[in-house]
């Protein structure tokens, strides 16, 4: 195979050839590789451009931190996902995987000239560049900037995935399972505690995956991985989930883990989702998620071979991928020390050590002379040269402080460490505070606001003997604390690897420091020389500094950066870090799908959508249907060949002519029921309700605290106790809110009870001169002449040997019935009426015909001709207020001197001069169209239909003073012309007398 | 649990017959005998068919068989205090969810921890975005009492939850 795979190591399976692309090229790779240990054995490290400079970059991690190895994946149509991080991607055979940022290749790339421009793209270069002239913002510079803005390329085709979530409930949920959190998992796992481990990769074990030479409990660590899954295996209490990153963690220890499924398959299962958001609510959280390594800050860091060492013995131990056979390594803590020893034992040639500092074990460096790898301590690194890969490092001698004597050490590979930052993101995302510690140079988890304990190298030890117990000792407590009865285990390590370190600023050079490319963030292209240059110009704040770089403000939420921005900015300005501070981390923890956070809201399930039961023969009936809050209902019923104005103008004839059929069962309906019904009744609603008879109903309007106008329906008495309150569509839920929060906090003394019963009821409203007609022969028990059941009667009856409550109501101005029936009776009802209409011609009407037909009358919608800001005097409605009630809901607010003052927009109507013109709802309105602009605008149309019934157009408007405005011209500019309107003060335009109501 | 496992996918979503169900609020408790009014929230009585779930320190969810109809309202027309009794069968659809998986197919919508809810008892909680009344009939089944015209929505998360299941994942 290739010649960086190493037979007869790692985890990978080398009897397991996957088959796999890189930008067209066809390459194989082994099962368990990630994309990126693929490309790294078969010789690959340039693996992007980076996204300010266009620099080529390789891959600098081997975990989620990776800022360089970011690529295009795709499956097939609809599934192609960017900026997929290589590092993380399980290889699965027919990967198709291909580079970004860069045109027309990775090797050859246009943008790159960018790099040579760079002393023009400073910090703050676009603050400074694209100020002046300010015209040319829009027209060019943001548009300039936009298009080359974005890492990758977004996809066009929708998502073909689908995507799940779950909730669950825990005792303990431990996060992160390396060697803390297996110990974690052991200890609580064996109290009976319900616990929760997860690991955003692969498979568990953490560092021990990249360390099997340490041995724990007797056993090499990775026997001592499987003996401990194995166990875990087997308690029932306890559930492992890989490939599972917590990416926030919210109050009350709710944490959102992101489930990869699928992305790892060869082949799909039918119906698997793709990736799960669980949503966990656990007793006790414990963080065992480490720590992060940090580059060393040296002009020529990014050049592709450069790469962090821990990540190059990950590839070694995990993947069986030696990363090149000459590297040197650059570090400033023991860890990287062990990676050139593994190296050496691996096979590669190690050429040097390169440590910044001047103190190192001697037991090191021995061994380094054992391996006869050259040790150079008290170094410094001062540039890398190669074009696509690193072939050469640059090391000084430093004498007090400043580099001295360089010499060129050709290489293939550069392994740095600059030290390991403990990894606080999630804790950082409860507000816990965080503690500097000056010897580690690093924060460390502070007071905790949530139940949750930090463990291992998350809280700066260092060593997996130290980490073990600590894990253990964490999930002990963790289980006693979720009151489960714990014993803490011990572990016994040999072999291990404890080792110390130092943090330090970029390193010293002897060239000119301004001209240094060495970087801190590799995503988003921030050098030292940025963060100096931001300090000079003024950025005290860390977050300051971080908004005028951009220095951890890409998508890796700078891992490997913030610390290496604080120690440089710390230094510029002359502060202790914790003067400085550090940002804030916050969720989600990885980049995360769209698709995750959907879940099942996609395609049907995207949103809940209401449908009446009569719903089913509208669309079999060729319904158009529009959106009504969650509802939908029936708009219009076109016949073959009709638009929507020709079938609603064909609805209003019929129904007007002879009788229409229309669902109402949308309409939300509220049982009013105590004997304090009557008084409630009375406080809530403008309206007199005391002397409103048994078998009477009333049009009642519902007002809020400040007077203005919220909802109103038909409330019908059926009882001395009991009312039937109906509500608009859309403000079903919001009444019956508003009523029992004030029946809860303001009267709980009265008697009365609250009971939706919008679902309970299916409605049918008949409307038309013809409707007692066709209503008649079905009503059993109640007469319904005009004598005995005058309008706005209401009584409960049998309709079509239904129980039904029925009212004699209309919303179009004709003789009208509103029969309701349980839900399940609903669409029978409706066929039988519908059946026995035939021979009245009945036509089913929409919404759009009901609308027309009361804008006929005058009728209001709440929320279409009134909008949260008018009184009941404002809509023409004081009629509805009893005038000698003591009070209700709102009644003073319209007694306040500004409700009653002049200047308040009022409710008119309007007829255009030209009677065929419709105007546009929602049109503004002014008094002199000849003003200069902007003009003062009087209001706005608000309803405005072709009416049939009154031969012309028919319009309401909001204006200011529209009351005195009576008779008066106004004007509504159009964009290519004005049309001019006069005002009526009455807005009934069809049959004002209200004769064919009361037939 | 282990999640490492494929879970079985064996859940039947069934939706059941209609039954009379009436939302009752009451001050006193004492006042209706006739009804084994249970007291605390969660807690359900169950009598001759009849069941009784207190949602709330005044409300009772009572569903009784369309047999014992007469008996139920002559048992509501026996309190002797100001009350409401509001029928609301039709409200409400009820899906009954049986299977092993049960509780993995609730916690697709549900956020409340159904594994510690007795059998025998209920909640009012949210599926999705929809309210549902839901009650542990036995170890592995469930009803779930969902609005009408909310019930398709939850119903097919349910299936597509099935559906993911089924496949093992």
């Amino acid at each position: 195979m290739t010649s960086n795979r190493l037979p007869n190591r790692g985890r990978v399976d080398h009897g397991k050839p996957v088959r796999f692309t890189f930008d067209g090229k066809a390459l194989q790779g082994l099962a368990g590789d990630t994309l990126a240990s693929a490309l790294l054995a078969n010789g690959i490290h340039l693996m992007g451009r980076s996204f300010k400079y266009h620099r080529p970059r390789g891959v600098v991690s081997a975990g989620s931190d990776e800022p360089n190895a970011l690529m295009g994946t795709r499956r097939g149509a609809g599934q192609f996902e960017p900026n997929t991080r290589a590092t993380i991607q399980e290889l699965r055979d027919g990967l198709e995987a291909t580079s970004q940022n860069r045109w027309p290749g990775l090797g050859f790339d246009v943008g790159a000239v960018n790099d040579h421009l760079g002393s023009l793209f400073s910090a703050g270069f676009y603050y400074k560049t694209f100020m002046w002239p300010r015209a040319f913002w829009d027209r060019v510079y943001e548009p300039v900037i936009r298009g080359a803005a974005g890492l990758g390329v977004s996809p066009t085709e929708s998502d073909a995935d689908s995507y799940a979530s779950r909730f669950a409930h825990t005792d303990v949920l431990i996060i992160g399972a390396g060697p803390a959190g297996l110990a974690a998992a052991l200890a609580a796992g064996r109290s009976g505690a319900a616990v929760m481990l997860v690991d955003e990769t692969a498979e568990p074990g953490g560092s021990l995956l990249s360390e099997p030479d340490v041995v724990i409990d007797g056993k090499p660590a990775w026997d001592w991985l499987a003996a401990t899954l194995a166990e875990l295996a087997a308690l029932p209490n306890v559930t492992i989930l890989t490939r599972t990153t917590a990416i926030g963690y919210y109050h009350q220890n709710m944490i959102g883990l992101a489930q990869r499924l699928t992305d790892h398959l060869d082949t799909v299962p039918a119906g698997a989702p793709r990736e799960r958001m669980w949503k966990v609510r656990a007793n006790q959280v414990v963080l065992t998620q480490g720590a992060l390594e940090k580059p060393l800050v040296f002009d020529g860091n990014d050049r592709p071979g450069v790469m962090l060492a821990g990540a190059a013995q990950t590839y070694l131990n995990r993947y069986g991928v030696k990363v090149g056979d000459r590297p040197v390594i650059v570090t400033s803590h023991d860890s990287a020390w062990y990676t050139a020893f593994d190296l050496a034992e691996a096979g590669a040639k190690p050429v040097a050590i390169v440590d910044v500092r001047t103190d190192v074990a001697g037991a090191l460096t021995d061994r380094a002379r054992e391996h006869g790898i050259e040790t150079l301590i008290g170094r410094t690194v001062t540039g890398t040269s190669g074009r696509l890969r690193v072939s050469s490092i640059r090391v000084n001698r430093v004498e007090n402080g400043k580099a001295t004597t360089p010499r060129d050490i050709a290489c293939d590979t550069v392994l740095m460490c600059g030290g390991w930052t403990p990894c606080l993101h999630l804790f950082s995302h409860t507000k816990g505070s965080l503690a500097w510690d000056d010897e580690l140079k690093a924060f460390l988890p502070g007071h905790r606001t949530e139940a949750v304990h930090i463990a291992g190298a998350g809280r700066g030890l260092w060593g997996i003997a130290s980490v073990l117990a600590d894990g253990a000792a964490a999930g002990t407590q963790a289980a006693l604390d979720a009151g489960r009865d714990a014993t803490e285990h011990a572990h016994t390590v040999e072999a291990d690897r404890p080792g110390t370190g130092i943090t330090v600023k970029e390193l010293p050079t002897d060239r000119d420091p301004g001209k240094a490319k060495a970087f801190i963030d590799f995503q988003n292209d921030v050098t030292a020389k940025d963060i100096r240059l931001a300090v000079r110009e003024g950025m005290r704040s860390i977050e300051h500094v971080k908004r005028y770089t951009t220095n951890g403000m890409a998508t890796d939420q700078g891992k490997m950066s913030n610390i290496n921005g604080l120690m440089i900015a710390s230094d510029a300005l002359g502060k202790a870090p914790p003067q400085v501070g550090l940002t804030t981390f916050r969720p989600p923890y990885t980049p995360t799908t769209f698709g995750t956070f959907a879940g099942y809201h996609k395609d049907a399930t995207f949103e809940l959508t209401r449908k009446t039961p009569i719903d089913p023969w509208a669309e079999a009936h060729g319904a158009a249907f529009e959106p009504v809050a969650l509802w939908r209902r029936a708009w219009y019923f076109p016949k073959p060949g009709e638009d929507m104005h020709a079938a609603v103008r064909r609805e209003c004839q019929a129904t007007r002519a002879s009788v229409g059929m229309f669902d109402a069962s949308t309409l939300g309906k509220i049982e009013v029921a105590g004997p304090d019904a009557v008084t409630f009744m009375e406080r809530m609603y403008t309206n007199p309700w005391a002397k409103l008879g048994v078998g009477r109903s009333r049009y009642g309007l519902l007002l809020g605290e400040d007077g203005f106008i919220r909802d109103d329906g038909v409330i019908g008495r059926l009882g001395p106790d009991l009312f039937h309150v109906t509500t608009t569509t859309g403000g079903a839920a919001r009444v019956l809110n508003m009523m029992e929060d004030y029946l809860q906090t303001e009267w709980p003394d009265l008697q009365v009870w609250l009971t939706s019963t919008t679902e309970q009821w299916a409605t049918v409203a008949l409307q038309g001169p013809n409707a007692r007609k066709l209503l008649e022969p079905f009503v059993e028990g109640l007469d319904i002449t005009a004598e005995a059941f005058p309008h706005m009667a209401a009584a409960e009856c049998t309709v079509a040997g239904f129980p039904a409550r029925l009212f004699r109501v209309s919303f179009t101005g004709e003789l009208g019935f509103e029969v309701n029936v349980p839900a399940r009776h609903g669409l029978a009802l409706w066929e039988k009426l519908w059946e026995a209409g035939q021979q009245y011609d009945v036509c089913a009407y929409g919404t759009e015909t009901m609308h027309v037909l009361r804008a006929e009358k005058g009728y209001i919608v709440v929320g279409q001709d009134t909008d949260g800001t008018l009184t009941p005097a404002d809509a023409g409605l004081t009629w509805a207020i009893g005038k000698k009630k003591p009070d209700f809901v709102g009644k003073r607010s319209l007694s306040r001197p500004d409700m009653v003052a002049p200047g308040r927009k009022q409710l008119v109507g309007l007829l255009t001069d030209d009677p065929t013109v419709v105007l546009q709802e929602g049109a503004q309105i002014v008094a002199d169209p000849n003003q200069p602009k902007p003009m003062k605008m009087l209001g706005h149309v608000t309803s405005s239909y072709w009416s049939d019934a009154v031969g012309r157009s028919i319009a309401m408007a909001v204006i200011t003073d529209g009351h005195a405005r009576e008779g008066e011209t106004l004007y509504i500019p159009m964009p290519h012309h004005i049309l001019t309107a006069k005002v009526v003060k009455n807005t009934v335009f069809y049959d004002p007398e209200n004769t064919r109501l009361s037939a | 649990m282990n999640a490492m496992s494929p879970l079985a996918a064996g859940v039947t979503i069934t939706e059941l017959a209609p039954t009379v169900r009436i939302a009752l609020r009451l001050a006193d408790i004492s006042t209706a005998p006739g009804l084994a009014l249970p007291v605390k929230v969660g807690e359900r009585s169950a009598e001759g068919g009849r069941t009784v779930l207190c949602l709330g320190p005044d409300e009772w969810l009572i569903e009784a068989p369309e047999a014992g109809r007469d008996a139920l309202f002559a048992a509501l027309g026996a309190i002797s205090v100001p009350h409401s009794a509001v029928e609301v069968s039709d409200r409400e659809i009820t899906l009954e969810l049986e299977g092993p998986a049960v509780l993995t197919l609730l916690a697709s919508g549900c956020p409340r921890d159904l594994a510690r809810m007795p059998t025998g008892s209920g909640a009012r909680t949210v599926f999705d975005s929809a309210q549902v009344v839901v009650t542990r009939e036995a170890e592995d089944r469930f009803h779930l009492t969902i609005w009408r015209s909310f019930a398709p929505h939850v119903r097919a998360i349910l299936d597509l939850a099935t559906r993911e299941l089924a496949a093992g994942l």
